[in-house]
């Protein structure tokens, strides 16, 4: 039983420690000057996890890059631009977590975090049959959602296992 | 005694005025703080007539409740003896206090922002004395409100606003009330329009307008004691990442006043500077 606990302990340790936000691209509403940019570059900073953080205010796109092992969470990103009077765009992440569900519906869990996304292909259909239960890395876009909210929706454009 | 009770519930009240830290120096604007920012200002303020001259010096701190409600407290410093008449535009010897709030707020595409801001406030007479004519009253504390509507976009910025000061009574003496309204447009040329690690300056041209009533003293109306006037000018703003300062200057262009009750004002002038120290904190998840 102690061997069985402890096997199971090292094939998930991996899974979790695997399981993050590698970037997040914002597009940002409603910024038009200095500070509105150094407000968000100060909150997204603000955020455990957060390594390097690109403010363009011509295009309001905001770049995140985050370390291995954070756990920051969409939620996270999302306050950090509507604290500052803003809202954002589509989210364009890469980020890996454990695929879950069926094969007709899919989810990816990212773990240390609660953030859980049915997945739907950006364009086509891949074949992800084999992937589930494993660790992937998903590049794709998260919806922009109401105020407040997280999309529950990852339309992904690539799905690669983490060997 | 009475003023500092005053100030006091000022500072307990849900409410006051001056939504920009860093917009045009004289008009109303619709900016507000970020939710926990906390903004300093400092500035000088002068008004040069033919009565003499008055400089103002004010400080004022805000923090921001919510993404879209600050509170806000100035006090300001005066200097001087010029006999002016009443201005909200430009600050005077009186303590301010309140809220903003910013109710309408529309950002439906990069760099522009369409917003309406609303604020209410108490203004508590400091421990300063007018010269003039106001500085002969006996002093009460008043109620200030106004609001602002415009747009705000990385090329463009426009602003229109009103606001409505009134004053108590005391002892039968009482300031007048004043009603002012600004119109702003600000520019930021193609060149300028830069990243955020870099300077970041941006022109105005303010146009203010202020109507006071007449001031009443020991009962009694002062006869010729209401003005009209209008002012405009040119205005700079530069900013550094959360470093503000921004100077302007304005002349009359329209002016309806007693000369013998407050000389003939001819020139206002404003420098402004802003540090906003913005807050990192978020939840977790």
């Amino acid at each position: 039983m102690k061997k069985m606990i402890a096997t199971a302990f090292f094939v998930l340790l991996p899974l979790a420690a695997h399981a993050e936000y590698e970037q997040v691209n914002l597009t940002v509403f409603g910024m038009d000057c200095a500070p509105c940019a150094h407000a968000i570059h100060v909150s997204m900073k603000g955020i455990e996890g957060v390594n390097t953080v690109e403010v363009e205010l011509n295009t309001g796109l905001v770049t995140i890059k985050l370390a291995p092992g954070n756990r920051a969470s969409m939620k996270q990103f999302n306050q950090a631009v509507e604290k500052n009077g803003f809202t954002h765009k589509d989210a364009e992440v890469i980020v890996r977590g454990r695929l879950a569900g069926t094969a007709n519906a899919p989810v990816l869990e990212v773990s240390g975090t609660s953030d859980r996304y049915a997945l739907s292909p950006m364009v086509g259909s891949l074949d992800i049959v084999s992937l589930l239960g494993k660790t992937v890395t998903i590049s794709g876009v998260i919806p922009q959602a109401p105020k407040g909210k997280v999309s529950d929706t990852l339309r992904y454009k690539t799905i690669t296992e983490v060997r | 005694m009475k003023s500092l009770i005053a100030l006091a519930c000022a500072f307990a009240l849900p409410g006051i005025a001056l939504a920009a830290d860093h917009g045009p120096v004289f008009s109303y604007a619709t900016p507000v703080n970020s939710q926990r920012e906390l903004s300093f200002d400092t500035g000088i303020f002068g008004r040069s007539g033919s009565n003499g001259a008055q400089l103002s010096t004010g400080s004022s701190i805000g923090y921001g409740l919510t993404p879209h409600i600050t509170v806000n407290a100035f006090l300001p410093a005066t200097f001087g003896s010029g006999s002016l008449q009443e201005s909200r535009i430009v600050s005077g010897s009186e303590w301010t206090a309140g809220a903003s709030w910013r109710f309408l707020h529309s950002v439906t595409s990069v760099g522009k922002r369409i917003e309406s801001t609303a604020s209410l406030g108490v203004v508590v007479p400091g421990p300063q004395r007018d010269s003039g004519v106001l500085g002969s009253l006996h002093r009460a504390p008043g109620i200030a409100g106004s609001l602002a509507a415009g747009l705000a976009s990385r090329s463009k910025y426009l602003w229109i606003g009103g606001g409505y000061t009134r004053f108590a009574e005391a002892s039968d003496d009482r300031r007048p009330d004043t009603l002012s309204w600004s119109g702003v447009y600000g520019y930021r040329p193609a060149k300028l329009r830069r990243g955020y690690n870099q300077w970041d300056y941006r022109g105005f041209a303010e146009l203010t307008g202020e109507h006071t009533g007449s001031v009443l003293k020991s009962g009694m109306i002062l006869q010729n004691s209401s003005t009209t006037t209008l002012w405009l000018g040119p205005s700079v703003l530069a900013i550094f990442k959360n470093i503000a300062i921004s100077g302007g200057v304005q002349a009359p262009v329209f002016r309806d006043a007693s000369e013998s009750i407050y000389g003939r004002e001819h020139l206002r002038f404003a420098i402004n500077f802003s540090y906003l120290k913005y807050s990192s904190h978020t939840s977790s998840h």
